[in-house]
């Protein structure tokens, strides 16, 4: 069964994710103490078939990346990953003050923390248009230093359906990206479909 | 006469959600437009005494709006509508000369109030 979005509930989608990041900026800015800008978040639910290529397409063919993952339930259940390019993670350890040598648990710390700022506001923006709350797992590290080819293999997915969302991040003069997925069973996306329907309605 | 306002957003969506925290009973004639180039525009048309203004958004985003608008000796109530709600910013959209601020999704209230504050009959 086809998940593609309406170009109206894509459209809903992205201010009601461009909503929930810029609350997610402003908290990032008091972690760290610098001023942050956003861009669009950008949507894409690809077709179960093509989700390790649309993933490995946004970040960008043979990058080298960190992610973190972070299992959600409730009405909606599945995972959310925040995929680091290696630059932005040596970009935030400066930022932070940290020398070359950064403590790697310093850096993991620091990964996690942005991570679960990003996917608490973006998943609970999209759990208030359905009017009800998720629960959260604490987030740990998926992987590290590896090639974003590598990083999800479609044969292994639990949730086989995704949600993407792109979300670009500048701290100061630094250009820093980071990309979330969301991984959902159909009923989940199912779900979300018609909460974004109901919502419109409304409007 | 009805006042001529502009709402100036990306998002279809967050227009509508806009206009409908409009007050029903201000008299007004609405234009929207989806990037800053068409706010532009339609202020240099005389349609936007009043402006509803999205911060992030392609094309020119709020702050080339408001630099644009200074530089043009700004004539109209700029209200910024932003899902961005760093005191940098709010800070930042001031000093560009947008009277205020208002935070996504917007409260009804909020902006009832804040035209009454600036004297606009409703």
């Amino acid at each position: 069964m086809s998940q593609t979005l309406t170009s109206d509930q894509k459209d809903a989608l992205q201010e009601v994710t461009n909503i929930a990041m810029g609350q997610a900026a402003s908290t990032l800015a008091t972690i760290l103490s610098t001023f942050v800008t956003i861009s669009v978040p950008r949507i894409n639910i690809p077709e179960v078939s093509e989700i390790g290529s649309a993933i490995s397409k946004m970040v960008g063919n043979g990058k080298e990346v960190t992610a973190v993952r972070q299992s959600f339930a409730g009405h909606l259940r599945g995972e959310a990953i925040i995929i680091y390019g290696q630059e932005g993670c040596r970009d935030l350890a400066d930022l932070m003050g940290y020398d070359e040598d950064i403590d790697q648990s310093a850096e993991r710390e620091l990964l996690l923390d942005i991570a679960n700022v990003l996917i608490g506001a973006c998943l609970n923006g999209i759990a208030d248009i359905l009017q009800t709350g998720l629960t959260f797992a604490p987030p740990s590290i998926m992987a590290e230093r590896v090639i974003i080819n590598s990083l999800i293999d479609p044969t292994q997915l639990t949730w086989n359906n995704a949600l993407l969302v792109e979300v670009n991040f500048t701290l100061e003069a630094r250009n820093f990206s980071c990309h979330l997925v969301t991984l959902m069973p159909e009923d989940s996306i199912e779900r979300l479909k018609q909460a974004i329907d109901t919502f419109m309605e409304n409007f | 006469m009805p006042t001529p306002i502009l709402v100036c957003d990306d998002s279809a969506m967050a227009r509508k959600m806009l206009i409908k925290a409009l007050p029903s009973s201000w008299n007004v004639e609405i234009t929207q437009a989806a990037n800053g180039l068409e706010a532009l525009e339609a202020y240099r048309a005389g349609k936007a005494e009043v402006m509803f203004l999205d911060l992030t958004m392609p094309e020119l985003d709020g702050y080339g709006v408001l630099e644009t608008l200074q530089k043009e000796g700004l004539n109209s109530f700029v209200i910024v509508v932003s899902a961005d709600i760093q005191p940098l910013a709010q800070e930042r959209v001031k000093q560009l000369g947008a009277i205020a601020f208002v935070k996504k999704p917007v409260n009804p209230a909020d902006v009832e109030g804040l035209l009454r504050q600036y004297g606009v009959e409703l």
